[in-house]
């Protein structure tokens, strides 16, 4: 998982190197940083640092390992958002549909709908952040049990 | 010699005596054939020019149920070939286990039996020192249960996914590349005899997931149900939704699936170049292994190609037969 973790660097050599130790050692694979010298306050850098990790308990250890050593985490956010397309055969109400996708923490980031009244088909491109395809795959089954349809995933 | 009876003289079972009757696996001969009407036994062998287009007009004919064969003439070995039952596994599951039960080897196409009671059924030839093999229950000829069993037992079969149905991988690919409707492709499927007269079983996934059953169950250790296996089938699979995933540079597949979800058959998105993604009446299965990564195989999954399975489990009894002696 895409991970940008956001740290209050104290202007002052070897804290960074400290930090990035924490991640190494958690199995993190640092892709970028971004010193946000534009955003100095009180004696702190704020620190971006993009990094592949290899799973969200790898991230937990690296993040209380960072703290531990005396640097605060200001944000952990995770990057990485799956795009997967779906289609439902059959009648569909899409309000209902979007709304859901939307509470879900998802997008939809492209619609089309085929086959007019006689055939009814939609496809959805949806963007998920990551972990959380299942759930909304999950709830979109239902939907389509309810409207008697039928989703199609990828897989 | 081990003495080979064939119970279910159909499609397979026919195409199998001819194998054997010539003589094509050393070390066996063919001693007995059965169908739904009775048997035929000779205990020196049947050559080629015996077997009958009908066994109830052959020379011999005993108007008995297969079961007396089985229990009377203490062959080494059963085919099992009579049809697929899923709501009982009969009459497949009662020769089995009486075969088993004798101290026979048994070797079988029939899903039935094996996807319902895999863990009575390989229990049993456990305990009486005899083999179970089926091979052919799962994707015809292609070799996935002793691929696993012989290459693959160290390291760990994680997940695995397939096309393991050839009529609906059919009617979807002629969806696909013509552009028909699902009741022409099926109807098209049906001329061809490639779909059966009454096809819903596969058309409704109940096929695919009963081989799902049988590979999870027998190369992943576990032990589930039919009743576990989510089921969707193809009929409503359209043509704007094959249209649709076309646009994206997919297609729509059957896929079972075993994995962390559990067991599940559905129509599902596929890219058009995931090594799965195989057309006509070809069926693929991919395993995912922890170290190995993943492995995808490809074959002709019914049709005479199945005898290909059935044969080699045969030379398999040989094999070990020879190694206890
Ligand atoms: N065909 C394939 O491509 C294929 C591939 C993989 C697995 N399989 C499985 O392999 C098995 C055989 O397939 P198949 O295509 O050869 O079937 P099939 O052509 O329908 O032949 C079935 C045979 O079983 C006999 N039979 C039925 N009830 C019986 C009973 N109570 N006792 C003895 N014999 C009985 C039938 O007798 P009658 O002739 O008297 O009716 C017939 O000879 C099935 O379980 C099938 O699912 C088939």
């Amino acid at each position: 998982m895409r991970v940008r973790l956001t740290l209050a660097l104290y202007d002052r050599p070897g804290v960074l190197l400290r930090a990035l130790q924490e991640i190494a050692v958690n199995g993190g694979n640092i892709i970028s940083i971004i010193h946000r010298r534009d955003r100095i306050t009180s004696g702190y850098v704020p620190v971006s640092i993009n990094v592949e990790f290899p799973d969200a308990a790898s991230l937990d250890r690296a993040k209380m390992g960072i703290e531990g050593a005396g640097i605060p985490v200001i944000e952990a956010e995770t990057l990485e958002k799956a795009i997967t397309t779906m289609i439902i055969v059959g009648c569909v109400d899409v309000e209902t549909l979007l709304k859901r996708v939307q509470e879900l923490g998802s997008r939809v980031a492209a619609l089309s709908m085929t086959g007019g009244a006689a055939s009814p088909c939609l496809k959805l491109v949806v963007e998920t952040p990551s972990g959380k395809l299942r759930p909304l795959v999950d709830v979109l089954e239902k939907l389509a049990e309810e409207w008697n349809a039928l989703l199609i995933t990828e897989g | 010699m081990i003495k080979c009876i064939i119970v279910g003289y159909g499609f397979l079972g026919k195409r199998l005596a001819r194998e054997l009757a010539a003589g094509k696996i050393a070390g066996v001969k063919l001693a007995g054939i059965a169908s739904s009407k009775g048997y035929i036994y000779r205990a020196d062998g049947l050559a080629h020019e015996d077997l009958p287009e009908r066994i109830d007009r052959a020379r011999g004919f005993e108007e008995a149920p297969a079961s007396e064969m089985i229990r009377r003439e203490l062959a080494d070995l059963l085919v099992e070939l009579t049809p697929t039952n899923i709501e009982s596994g009969e009459p497949g599951l009662s020769h089995i286990r009486q075969a088993l039960e004798e101290g026979m080897d048994v070797v079988t196409a029939n899903k039935g039996p094996i996807a319902l009671a895999f863990e009575e059924l390989s229990s049993l030839a456990e305990e009486r020192g005899s083999l179970l093999l089926y091979e052919a229950t799962v994707g015809g000829g292609i070799p996935l249960i002793s691929l696993q069993k012989r290459c693959l037992m160290a390291d760990e079969l994680l997940s695995l996914r397939g096309i393991l149905n050839g009529t609906t991988n059919y009617i979807l690919s002629r969806m696909h590349f013509e552009e028909m409707t699902f009741e022409l492709a099926l109807r098209e499927a049906q001329m061809l005899g490639i779909a059966e007269r009454d096809p819903t079983l596969d058309l409704e996934g109940v096929d695919t997931a009963l081989k799902l059953l049988i590979l999870a169950n027998s190369l992943m250790g576990l032990r589930k149900k039919l009743s576990e296996v989510k089921i969707r089938g193809i009929t409503k699979v359209t043509s704007e939704a094959i249209a649709a995933a076309k646009e994206s540079g997919m297609t729509i597949k059957l896929i079972g699936v075993v994995g962390e979800n559990g067991l599940s058959v559905a129509p599902r998105l596929i890219r058009l170049n995931d090594p799965l993604c195989v057309h006509g009446t070809l069926n693929a299965v991919n395993f995912n292994h922890r170290i190995l990564g993943n492995l995808t195989i490809i074959g002709e999954g019914a049709g005479e190609s199945t005898v290909s399975a059935l044969l080699n489990d045969i030379y398999e009894v040989v094999r070990a037969r020879s190694r206890r002696l």
